[in-house]
């Protein structure tokens, strides 16, 4: 067999594990955790799905646990991104009500503290870090889906400011949030990942209008945010004019390599193993769960060790599209195989958690793997970086 | 204190060189046709390393298991086609745990628990020995005792394996064997199961290494309708496929051998074990579909060097544990921990 060497391989994951004092912040949020939605009322919600809750973000902010990587000028805590990763597990294998916060949480204010100016950083960080401020996300438009390169949605130089027109969709919670990071085209060149810029604006500016997009399961968190004519300052432009591409490249990085794209279905797993008696359980139901603890097992420790590189100061673009594309279908693979091993017709407002989970799971999980980039587009990242 | 156990790059470099010289596929098909591959022995013996991992007091080279699984991982890779896992890792681990003395000689491993051992003498059969008649020693746990043969006393029938290595029946017809340790408690039926599923898992991952790196280099060198066929999304989506379960496989392999090596309680160890071993079956599957499906005709052919991994993969996934077993051993352990403590195992 030919020889190869490890250095043909682009992709890597280097395996790590957590120390003392990791450990010891996990301990911490747990506690907190049970303390908090231990009494036996909460209904886990799926994942980044969970409901928003203000009161419960500010207490996560008090704590210390949003915005964790920010600067602590500006009320983050300066700690790395493995911390952030072992709050975030905990917080969604608990299925906590994160709505709120949790775009501001992940990427937002990522975003801005990397390429905002001073001011923008002191306007909007503290809230991040305090979970006062719930952030959108302005990438996709009706006509563009994933191709972001042709975003319709075009900032006009007007003054000493701007004017937006367009229409951005499948804004999650921009009808509770409070800003929206908008993708616009500043500029007609003939390379189109060129004339791009990123805008910070306001959700309940003049012009702003915001429609609930009601969704198959009858939810309206989704939304179409139409902008007509909406005034922003030259203040509000993130980073620089017409390098809103790279920009945006750096915030998906963000959004797509992290826990909540394998823990989305764990609550359902864990409601499953509270609420079964294994000895109604055949062999083949065991290895069917066999199978998905192994898959947690090592999902867990690849994300783990992404949110290690990030600390390292690289920027695991591919490795988190590779990962991403596999654990959105494993976690709809969790529910297909349940639902194989249970007898079971869910009503939606059954008694029981696990099936009202379970159900909520079925009805939204073919969005796992569209939201955040669909997994034929994270397939064509991830091969750039399997060839040499 | 972050990162997992790392072994030297040199020693690793070292045993790929040695591998690279003796695993050329002129040597793996003479292997095949032998059953035997001396050169390859001489090289690794002369090296010491089949006898990584056990104690120097025992006979061994010394050494972490990390080492040694690290060195299995090179050896995967390259489809060494030797009993190197066997001779120290699982013999030699045997031998040294019942204070026996590892020879330097290439020496194979068989579980005759539930076989007639009388204090004396030993009867019955076990099949699937890898290189059972080629190997000069046969160590054998039987029950709460170890045993060394000699195969060539022994009755022996030769069969060959899906990857086309020696998987011989052994008969013992009140065998007496040549020595008897005594194993101590952790040295049982179970524990060598999990060692044997962990050296599958470190090959599988080297092999599936190479099925990605072969993969990728042809899906760009073939061209196909004007252009290389790697530019096709539908055979790039195989490159994923493969790219994920290698890294799926990799990352399982390198825990559960840092797990093995560090201590941890043994309910742990075996999770992580048995954990890994599913995750290498999941990926033996995946991607060798994947591979095979990427390379066409072409891969399906004797001179076309993708099936020294792939046939490798498709033996190795069913030694020491099925997928089936180990996900259904693993199952039955978590529905018994309970729904509290499945988290607090994943994230320790």
């Amino acid at each position: 067999m030919a020889s190869t060497t490890r250095s043909e391989r682009a992709i890597r994951f280097v395996p790590t594990r957590l120390t003392p004092q990791e450990l010891s912040l996990q301990a911490e949020v747990r506690e907190f955790l049970a303390a908090e939605l231990g009494d036996g009322t909460h209904r886990p919600g799926l994942g980044m799905s969970g409901r928003a809750d203000r009161d419960f973000s500010r207490k996560l902010g008090a704590r210390g646990w949003l915005g964790m990587a920010l600067p602590k000028q500006y009320g983050g805590g300066e700690r790395s991104a493995v911390d952030r990763f072992v709050v975030t597990e905990e917080l969604l294998r608990v299925g906590a009500p994160v709505g709120l916060h949790w775009v501001a949480d992940r990427q937002s204010g990522a975003v801005i503290a990397r390429f905002g100016t001073e001011e923008q950083k002191r306007k909007y960080l503290p809230g991040i870090c305090a979970g006062e401020l719930g952030f959108s996300i302005g990438m996709s438009e009706p006509d563009v889906g994933s191709d972001l390169a042709a975003v319709r949605t075009r900032a006009v130089r007007d003054g000493d400011g701007w004017v937006i027109n367009g229409t951005k969709v499948w804004t999650t919670g921009a009808h509770r949030n409070d800003v929206m990071i908008t993708l616009c085209r500043t500029s007609d060149e003939d390379d189109r990942h060129k004339g791009l810029s990123q805008f910070l604006v306001d959700l309940r500016a003049p012009g702003v209008e915001i429609r609930p997009i009601p969704l198959l399961d009858g939810s309206a968190d989704f939304n179409e945010v139409v902008l007509t004519d909406v005034r922003v300052s030259d203040a509000d432009l993130l980073g620089t004019l017409g390098q809103g591409w790279s920009q945006n490249t750096a915030e998906l990085a963000f959004e797509r390599g992290g826990p909540d794209r394998f823990l989305t279905t764990y609550p359902v797993f864990e409601a499953f193993l509270r609420e079964t008696d294994p000895a109604s359980l055949d062999a083949r139901a065991r290895v069917a769960i066999g199978r998905i603890a192994a898959d947690y097992w090592v999902l867990r420790n690849i994300t783990l060790s992404v949110a290690r590189a990030v600390d390292r100061d690289e920027s695991p673009v591919q490795e988190a599209a590779l990962v991403k594309e596999f654990a959105t279908r494993f976690e709809q693979d969790v529910i297909t195989t349940l639902l194989d091993i249970v007898d079971l017709d869910p009503v939606t407002d059954s008694a029981s958690i696990f099936e009202q989970i379970l159900s909520e799971a079925i009805l939204t999980g073919p969005v796992f793997t569209i939201r955040g980039g669909t997994i034929e587009i994270l397939r064509s990242v991830a091969a750039k970086g399997l060839g040499r | 204190m972050t990162q997992t156990p790392m072994t030297d790059p040199l020693l690793l470099e070292a045993a790929a060189d040695i591998f690279a010289s003796v695993c050329t596929p002129a040597d793996l098909e003479a292997a095949e046709a032998d059953g035997w591959a001396p050169q390859a022995w001489a090289a690794v013996a002369e090296a010491g390393l089949p006898w990584i991992s056990v104690p120097e007091s025992a006979g061994g080279e010394g050494g972490s298991l990390t080492d040694a699984l690290a060195v299995l991982r090179v050896a995967g890779r390259f489809g060494l086609p030797v009993p190197i896992a066997e001779t120290g890792v699982l013999a030699g681990w045997l031998l040294a745990s019942a204070g026996l003395q590892a020879e330097r000689l290439p020496t194979t491993v068989a579980d005759a628990t539930g076989l007639d051992w009388d204090g004396t003498t030993l009867t019955g059969t076990v099949r699937n020995v890898a290189w059972g008649a080629a190997a000069s020693r046969l160590v054998v746990l039987a029950g709460t005792s170890v045993l060394v043969f000699d195969p060539t006393t022994l009755r022996v029938e030769r069969h060959t394996g899906l990857a086309g290595e020696p998987s011989d029946t052994v008969c013992f017809e009140a065998a007496a064997p040549l020595a008897v340790g005594t194993a101590p408690v952790g040295v049982d039926s179970d524990t060598l199961a999990l060692r044997g599923a962990l050296t599958r898992v470190v090959l599988m991952s080297g092999a599936l290494e190479q099925v990605l790196v072969t993969t990728v280099r042809y899906t760009e060198e073939r061209q196909q309708f004007g252009k290389p066929v790697g530019r096709f999304q539908a055979v790039q989506q195989h490159l994923v496929h493969i790219g994920q379960q290698t890294a799926l496989l990799d990352m399982a392999a390198a825990q559960a051998s840092a797990s093995a090596d560090s201590g941890a309680d043994a309910d742990l160890q075996r999770f992580h074990v048995l954990a890994a071993k599913s995750v290498a079956d999941d990926a033996a599957r995946i991607a060798t579909r994947a591979a095979h499906q990427a390379h066409a005709a072409m891969g399906m052919t004797r001179e076309y060097p993708l099936h020294y991994a792939t046939r490798r993969l498709w033996a190795w996934t069913r030694q020491w544990g099925t997928g089936a077993q180990v996900a259904g051993a693993l199952g039955a352990s978590v529905l018994d921990a309970g729904a509290d403590a499945f988290w607090p195992t994943l994230t320790r």
